[in-house]
């Protein structure tokens, strides 16, 4: 039986209330962030694919909270950051960004978590600023390393298909015919584990909170290439953890294996997850966040001594 | 009741013995030390006051070893190190140089430095003054002056004469002189205040003693002559991470001193409550995993998502001779029939691997990583002479190296059921310490109740007593450990004694805290009911009368098989058709064993179970898997308990006596003439065994199968 998933009508209760929230502008646009909780150690919690916003790292904050400092923010294009038009989605734009958030947030040096697409701002960050990162989780990225997923048919994005079947609905002028359809397609690729309708409703809600046609502006930008990743990986200096699941349908296995390889990182396979773990496998996410930031307290509080001398 | 516990005469079996040792020579003092394993980072396990060797972090090195490097010495003054004169030769200072010397030695540039007591003395000095040598420090129980001593041990002068040898007073050199053991005996008792401490209390009094009153009172007086630095500031002036941990029933020195030392180095801390001064000894477990997590914190692994796990039981199975490789094969077989999805890994040692291995069983990899149980048994066993409690209560360090393989394994592996038959580690660990459990958990046993040897005295009986004590309390706190705890037998094979003075009767307790599965042959003796046809096929023709003597899968048998071939020539007169086939097993080697004319001398034989069935007459050890092999295939036999052996003495003879089955004899009374004429009369004898039941491996595993 089929029936249509919906989308949250309003935020739910939320299990912690950031501690202080604000706007920060950069370059005309407003980023909203939230900070939570206090200590020597910041985690950053970077957006992702404008797609959905901060409210996806749900699971993580009430927890990382209770044990050290947390920063988020909404990244351009959705939640209560500003929808600028197009050729403001470059991933340099993202990183600009995220340093602004921390320069607001009087962050000095954080531990840097993405998902998927946010690793590539990640790793600007971490291989162009190493005074500021002390740690880099990148959770099933989305970075051009490695082989992509296997069964993900390639359609044309940016041309009229005269199919909408599957991965064909990953197209600019379906996502403005349909863009909820784009979204329940999307959703169910993300989240592959059985019983996940929660995770689904949540993220469409997230979803509707943008439009198509900011969507479409995220994708018309430049893209990261090999050579571009591969470089930026070979100058993290921080210590890194990869954590990808095995029946990732979005971006495949294969990206995250890459990328703890090329950055000389420690892999975590989940097997039977999907893209997104952290919301649908939380515990085991956040104790693996726990421990990497834990157990890299005082490396990174030696190297921040270091590089401020 | 208070008994006096002795040390051990000779060093027990090792886990692990060290890649390499040696000696190092500095300012004229020989120093002994130790290397284990390789890699990244070294942990340098420190000298402690001389009144203790090295061999304290027993429990500490095979796990750690597996991890990282490993270098420990003995300090000046006991061990196989020097014991130079004078206080001077016993400074702080001079240990702190000991350690460099020692480092030098085995080309260590850095280390993590990991002390017990006044080690934290010498260890924060190293910490502060060789900064580029020592990248973090861990101390345990630090006696350190940052807070003030126990109130009790602050009455009584060392070096003045006193009118008493009460409690603390014994903490002074005239009584050391006077009687050094009586001091050993309270200050070790004072070391270990946690309940069941027999072993470890054992432990440090013999290590106390291979040095001496006058060489200890050297070094308390080096350890008060001044460093020239204050302890405050070099505590300040550590710069690498450092971790402390203190029990909380520390009665040598109090919990505040290492709350105050983790203060002054601004380190990090864990109360251990409940525990005393030398919690590496007593709760080996915990405080590895905190040193672990210290020094190499585990890297992160592979995560199966509960619901695309498949249904995995890991079954650990007792490694002491053969044991019961056999009924657990039979068992897992059941447990499949109830659950054909069930995936089973064996986590055990040679020689019951050659048996798995035989049957096509998956033997878990890290079972390579296991401390042989078999290798420690057979060495503590004189002329068919095995105290097995003794020789089990000797292998603490063992068990512990065997339980941490195991919880590194179950760490990074998720299975839905642990069976443990007759693993003393696991149950023993889990019970002290709870929190490891993560999965259902089957305790299979085929006897209940540590029983005293009557020539082992007061002593053995308060040491039984104390270990059964411990064994009822555990479950009695813990009833959520067991899941399953089966007793392989019916009621009336439980002996019919008490665990000790005051406690329960054990019949009684194990009805009350046991399902009872009946016996678990291995085998259904249906499958042999046409004799003639077995015996064809085994090759023994109708009109020969065979004799197989077996001791099993253990290696201690030798000289029962040496004695029952020098009878082999007299009983070949009195039974003229007799064959006889002398089976040497898996952990002894056939050519060491005399050759006689006529005589067969076969190295291992699989499904030796079958042979015995086949056969006229069986000349065996005192062990139940044997014995009741052939009392379920109805055959006689002759068995020969081994001196000492309660299990074979009590329990298993017990059991045989209920069956009605086997002719015992005492090995130190029989001549090669007394076998001879036993297996004469005992040959081809029809025999009114009780009968074995055949469906104990059906009734164990269904009460398995509910877990899953």
């Amino acid at each position: 039986m089929t029936v249509e998933l919906q989308a949250p009508a309003s935020e739910q209760t939320r299990a912690r209330y950031p501690d202080s929230s604000g706007y920060v502008e950069r370059d005309c646009v407003n980023l909203y962030y939230e900070v939570y909780g206090s200590g020597e150690t910041t985690v950053f919690l970077l957006p992702t694919w404008s797609i959905i916003h901060s409210r996806h790292w749900k699971m993580q904050i009430p927890y990382l909270a209770r044990h050290c400092r947390v920063v988020t923010f909404d990244g351009r294009g959705n939640g209560r950051s500003d929808r600028p038009p197009k050729g403001a989605y470059d991933e340099r734009e993202f990183a600009a960004d995220a340093l602004a958030v921390m320069d607001a947030t009087e962050t000095e040096r954080a531990v840097l978590v993405s998902l998927s697409l946010g690793a590539q701002r990640g790793l600007i960050m971490a291989a162009e600023h190493p005074e500021r990162i002390g740690g880099a989780v990148f959770i099933c990225p989305s970075v051009p390393l490695g082989e992509p997923v296997a069964d993900r048919q390639l359609y044309a994005w940016n041309e009229e298909l005269d199919t909408d079947e599957g991965w064909a609905k990953y197209n600019r002028y379906y996502w403005l015919r349909d863009y909820r359809g784009f979204l329940e397609f999307f959703f169910s690729q993300m989240f592959t584990e059985p019983h996940s309708t929660k995770p689904i409703e949540d993220c469409i809600g997230w979803g509707l909170e943008t439009t198509a046609e900011t969507l479409v502006a995220t994708q018309l930008r430049e893209w990261m290439d090999e050579d571009t990743a591969r470089d930026l990986c070979r100058r993290v200096q921080c210590p890194v953890l990869v954590i990808q699941g095995s029946e990732d349908a979005i971006t495949g296995p294969g990206r995250g294996i890459a990328l703890a390889e090329e950055t000389g990182g420690e892999l975590v396979l989940l097997e039977g997850s999907g893209h997104g773990p952290h919301v649908r496998d939380p515990v085991k996410v956040n104790l693996l966040l726990r421990e990497f930031i834990i157990a890299r307290q005082q490396e990174i509080y030696d190297a921040f001594l270091e590089k401020r001398q | 009741m208070t008994v006096q516990l002795q040390a051990p005469a000779s060093e027990q079996t090792r886990a692990r013995y060290p890649d390499s040792s040696g000696y190092v020579e500095r300012a004229g003092v020989n120093l002994y030390y130790e290397v284990y394993g390789e890699g990244e980072p070294t942990v340098f396990l420190l000298p402690t006051w001389s009144i203790i060797h090295s061999r304290h972090w027993k429990m500490q090195i095979p796990y750690l070893a597996r991890h990282c490097r490993v270098v420990t010495f003995d300090g000046r003054g006991n061990g196989r190190s020097d014991r130079p004169m004078g206080a001077e030769a016993y400074a702080i200072r001079e240990f702190a140089l000991d350690a460099l010397a020692v480092l030098d030695a085995t080309a260590t540039e850095r280390t993590i430095v990991v002390g017990v007591s006044c080690a934290a003395l010498w260890g924060v000095l190293l910490a502060a003054e060789h900064p580029e040598r020592v990248a973090g420090a861990a101390f345990i129980s630090p006696a350190v002056g940052l807070a003030p001593p126990l109130p009790e041990r602050a009455v009584y002068s060392f070096d003045e004469p006193l009118g008493t040898d009460e409690g603390w007073a014994k903490y002074n050199i005239h009584h050391w002189l006077r009687d050094y053991r009586d001091f050993l005996e309270f200050f070790m008792g004072k070391c270990f205040t946690e309940p069941h401490s027999t072993k470890q209390i054992e432990d440090s009094i013999a290590w106390a003693l291979e040095t001496t009153s006058e060489t200890l009172a050297d070094h308390d007086a080096g350890i008060a002559l001044p460093t020239g630095v204050q302890f405050t500031d070099l505590c300040a002036r550590v710069r690498c991470p450092v971790l402390v941990m203190h029990g909380d029933e520390d009665a040598i020195r109090p919990h505040a001193q290492g709350v105050a030392l983790a203060e002054a180095t601004r380190g990090e801390f864990v109360t251990l409550e409940g525990a005393g001064h030398l919690p590496q000894a007593r709760d080996p477990v915990k405080v590895n995993l905190l040193l672990r997590d210290f020094v190499a914190p585990p890297p992160p692994t592979r995560w199966v998502r509960g619901k695309s796990r498949r249904k995995r039981a890991l079954y650990i199975s007792s490694p002491i001779g053969l044991g019961h490789a056999q009924r657990d094969a039979a068992i897992a077989d059941e447990l499949r029939k109830l659950h054909p999805d069930l995936e089973i890994d064996w986590l055990a040692q040679h020689p019951v691997t050659k048996v798995l291995e035989a049957r096509g069983e998956r033997i878990h990899p890290g079972s390579a990583l296991l401390a042989n149980e078999s290798t420690h048994i057979e060495s503590e066993c004189a002329e068919h002479d095995l105290n097995c409690f003794q020789a089990i209560r000797r292998m603490d360090e063992i068990l512990l190296a065997n339980f941490m393989v195991f919880h590194d394994l179950v760490r990074d592996e998720q299975y839905d059921l642990w069976i443990g038959d007759e693993a003393w580690e696991l149950d023993y660990y889990l019970h002290e310490n709870p929190e490891q459990k993560q999965a259902a958990y089957v305790w299979l046993t085929d006897f209940v109740g540590w029983l005293p040897m009557s020539d082992g005295g007061e002593r053995e009986a308060f040491l039984t007593t104390d270990y059964n004590a411990e064994m009822i309390e555990h479950i009695a706190r813990f009833p959520r450990i067991r899941d399953r705890a089966l007793y392989v037998g019916n009621a009336d094979d439980i002996v019919p004694d008490a665990f000790g003075p005051d406690l329960p009767q054990i019949r009684d307790w194990t009805e009350e805290h046991y399902d009872l599965t009946g016996y678990v042959t291995g085998f259904d003796p249906s499958a042999f009911s046409d004799r003639e046809a077995l015996r064809a096929e085994l090759g023994y023709a109708a009109d020969e009368q065979v004799c197989i003597v077996t001791v099993g899968g253990s290696g201690v048998g030798a000289h029962l098989l040496h004695r029952v071939i020098d009878a082999f020539p007299e009983a070949k007169e009195r039974v003229p058709a007799l064959r006889m086939i002398v089976v040497a097993g898996p952990r002894i080697d056939p050519v060491t064993l005399p050759q006689a004319e006529g005589l067969e001398i076969r190295r291992y034989v699989h499904d030796l179970y079958r042979h015995l069935a086949a056969c006229d007459l069986a000349v065996v050890q005192g062990g139940l898997t044997t014995s009741m092999e052939l009392t379920a295939n109805r055959r006689p036999f002759v068995y020969f308990p081994l001196d000492h052996h309660f299990e074979q003495n009590f329990h298993v003879r017990h059991r045989l006596e209920r069956y009605g089955a086997g002719r015992r004899m005492d090995y130190a009374t029989s001549t090669p003439e007394t076998i001879a004429e036993a297996i004469a009369e005992e040959i081809g004898r029809e025999v009114d065994y009780r009968p074995v039941e055949t469906d104990g491996a059906a009734r164990a595993a269904a009460l398995i199968a509910e877990l899953l």
